[in-house]
């Protein structure tokens, strides 16, 4: 690229250099794309063909029923009652874990003394087993649990009264409640991983534009609505990207705190948990792949509205 | 391009987060009744066609295990069994995690046990997805006695024809365990307990006097005790709306309306037997694992076990069970048989149940000291589960009921007319697939 005399000299080397280059580069990652291609695609193909079966465990598939289980779909009330909680979920728990993440980043994005303690801080949460923390979190929003004595002991119990929460309100065990603790555990949790996406965004945004938002007269508020915030949008798109793919996927909380039913009352009853009980409950891997495949749509359209709405730009 | 990758690679991981298991534990270990009886010798007229001691071979025993002692009691048998048939090498597997989707997951794989525990909630589903070897050719030839199992836990194993699949390896019944220094003598009719709670409501520590799950895991029983019943005699319709069964779901509501029993939930335990070992309660409609807990981890608390009380149908309860079933894909089914015959047989059932945390589910085994009461219970329990396709599930009869119970509780309706028409809606889809 850089010496331009020999040209054909040079350019035939290069064309050397580059097959032989590229050839590495195949080989590198051609073990791990195997997997991919056999483990990911491989079984996400074979979950399309199982889905167009009725399909046994032990005997393999019986009898080609072409679109019999998304049929099946449409009339199951439970898989509503699925869809509608996974939806309330991700509608409330994107946003507000955005809007948390990016708090946190533009905190410890602050020249400030231990920014890297609070970095890893807010971090922690992320590294945490999520099974071993939802444990946690059901131990404190148990009746008698931490949570409510806390706020009983700090005189906050009245303003729980008057939104008819009593003082040994079961916060997990209660159909009203249960989705939204498990809302603010993931934003709490997740939070910290949306921080660091954001941080990665905000460190690629130049001075110059700050500079030059300071010499116009801009304060620091105006200055994060202004030139910050429009400037995320490559985050932003990522961040809602990343976090409406994880939302509709909830599955390990709500199988812990509400067992493979979805307890309470089916409050954390959500599409994949629907497909385990599909598969396991059920033993009809069949509907189990058609309620995958549905998911897999489901996702495929909203990501491209996303990034219709947000253009066509890089992610962070 | 990229986030349709994204997308695919979403796609499989929850596939295979689907099959990867965890979840709920399975059923606690399942023990039974067992008045002591003669041992049964096999049935007249059968000839020595098939001598157990003569097979040979390889098998693998696929087991749940709920606690240490249970993995204990098993290697006993085992052991016991490998003296008596020392040709035949068994290999006990521990299935971890939820065994119900790890079994499923080893059948489509064919890596399943030849021989391994089922539980009673899912029988019907795996007698009808073919998991289950028939075991009425083998029960013939050896002439194996089968007279001496409690009806409560065998007829949870036989396939709407009647064909055997599956022989209980253990049972429970439901009994009451009540708090002794609270109760000194324990009500025998439905009326005395409501009498009896009425008494020791604000008593001590209690939170309520009675503990009720808001599940038929419970109310079944008491719903068979006032002559209700889910299902009419031969099991082809719905009789949860009638009368006797609708005003017994409304006795069991108005006990939590009245204040004399609470939810676990409520209490703020994870069941009944926490709730009775903390003090909250002094009653509990427990199996025999409830003694295991109390004796481990609540020692100070004083209780004891009562048949449960009768209402105006008599004395009813109900079994929890698991079997020993043959896979049909095993290489060596005829080992596999004589490895089952000799764990549901007297000899190593009680081998079995010596290791205190099973109870037989034949009258021709010793009870094992402290599950007396649960043992009598057997001889009149109804099935508690597997009587009837898709009972448990989040689609499941059981959850349908115990969802509309909850929702009762909770807005403080207390009603058993949504309850019914809930369940009754579900019944019918089950019926009529």
């Amino acid at each position: 690229m850089t010496a331009a005399a020999p040209a054909q000299r040079a350019g035939k080397h290069g064309r050397t250099g580059e097959r032989q280059e590229a050839l590495a580069g195949y080989a590198f990652i051609a073990i791990p794309m195997l997997l991919f291609l056999v483990l990911n695609i491989g079984t996400t193909l074979f979950a399309f063909y199982i889905s167009l079966w009725d399909w046994n465990y032990r005997l393999g598939p019986q009898e080609l029923i072409g679109l019999a289980n998304f049929e099946k779909l449409l009339g199951d009330r439970l898989f509503h009652t699925a869809i509608r909680n996974t939806a309330y979920y991700t509608v409330i728990w994107v946003p507000l874990t955005m809007a948390v993440g990016l708090f946190l980043a533009v905190i410890v994005n602050q020249k400030i003394r231990g920014q890297t303690f609070f970095r890893a801080a807010f971090y922690f949460p992320a590294i945490a087993s999520s099974a071993a923390i939802t444990v946690l979190w059901i131990f404190l929003l148990q009746p008698d649990g931490l949570f409510n004595e806390v706020r009983g002991a700090i005189g906050l119990n009245p303003l729980y009264e008057a939104m008819g929460f009593g003082p040994n309100h079961n916060w997990f065990g209660n159909s009203g409640t249960a989705m939204n603790s498990v809302i603010i555990l993931n934003a709490w949790t997740t939070s910290g991983t949306f921080m660091l996406f954001y941080l990665a965004s905000l460190q690629s945004i130049s001075h110059e534009v700050y500079e030059a938002a300071a010499i116009d007269g801009a304060g620091p508020w105006q200055a994060f609505w202004k030139v910050t915030f429009p400037l995320l949008k490559p985050g932003h798109f990522f961040v809602a990207t990343v976090g409406v793919i994880g939302g509709l996927q909830l599955f390990d909380q709500a199988l812990i705190g509400g067992g493979s039913n979805g307890d309470p009352q089916y409050a954390l009853m959500t599409v994949v948990l629907y497909l385990y009980n599909a598969a396991f409950s059920q033993f009809n891997p069949g509907y189990a792949a058609s309620i995958g495949v549905v998911l897999f749509f489901v996702i495929l359209v909203i990501s491209l509205i996303q990034r219709r709405l947000f253009g066509n730009t890089q992610a962070a | 391009m990229r986030q349709r990758l994204i997308t695919l690679g979403f796609t499989a991981a929850f596939v295979l987060a689907a099959c990867g298991g965890g979840g709920g534990s399975p059923a606690p270990g399942t023990g039974g009744p067992g008045a002591t009886g003669p041992a049964g010798t096999g049935p007249a007229g059968t000839t020595a066609a098939f001598d157990p001691s003569t097979v040979t071979g390889e098998v693998t025993l696929g087991a749940w295990e709920s606690s240490p002692a249970e993995g204990t009691a098993l290697e006993a048998a085992l052991a016991a069994f490998a003296e008596k048939y020392p040709n035949i090498d068994v290999t006990q597997e521990t299935i971890p995690g939820d065994y119900r989707v790890q079994m499923a997951t080893n059948f489509s794989s064919t890596t399943a046990p030849d021989v391994f525990y089922v539980n009673a909630e899912y029988a019907p589903e795996w007698i009808e997805e073919q998991f289950l070897e028939p075991l009425d050719p083998y029960i013939a030839k050896q002439g194996f006695d089968t007279s001496t199992f409690f009806p409560g836990y065998a007829d949870i194993f036989k396939g709407d024809d009647g064909t055997t699949y599956g022989l209980p390896k253990d049972g429970n019944t439901i009994a009451m365990a009540y708090n002794t220094d609270l109760v000194t003598t324990p009500p025998t009719t439905l009326d005395e307990l409501v009498t009896a709670a009425d008494a020791l409501k604000g008593q001590g520590t209690l939170k309520a006097p009675i503990c009720l799950s808001p599940g038929l895991d419970r109310a079944l029983a008491f719903i068979y005790a006032q002559g209700g019943s889910l299902l009419t005699e031969d099991g082809s319709a719905a009789a949860i709306d009638s009368a006797e069964s609708k005003a017994a779901v409304q006795w069991y509501l108005d006990l939590i309306k009245n204040g004399q029993g609470m939810t676990p939930t409520q209490l703020g335990d994870s069941w009944c037997g926490e709730a009775l070992g903390k003090g909250d309660v002094a009653f509990a409609f427990e199996g025999g694992w409830i003694k295991g807990a109390m004796d481990n981890d609540f020692p100070d608390i004083n209780w004891d076990f009562a048949e449960m009380p009768a209402g105006s149908a008599g004395k009813a309860t109900i079994t929890y069970t698991a079997a020993y079933s043959i896979n049909p894909d095993s290489e060596n089914k005829d080992a596999a048989w004589v490895v089952l015959q000799y764990l549901t047989g007297p000899e190593g059932m009680q081998k079995w149940t010596e290791g205190g945390i099973a109870i037989p589910s034949r009258s021709d085994v010793p009870t094992p000291a402290g599950f007396e009461v649960v043992v009598a219970g057997a001889d009149y329990a109804k099935p508690g589960s597997g009587f009837i396709k898709s009972y448990g599930g989040a689609d499941g009869v059981q959850t349908v009921f115990q969802n509309a119970m909850v929702g009762e509780i909770e807005n403080a309706t207390f009603s058993a007319d949504p309850v019914i028409a809930a369940t009754k809606a579900k019944i019918d889809e089950i019926l009529g697939s």
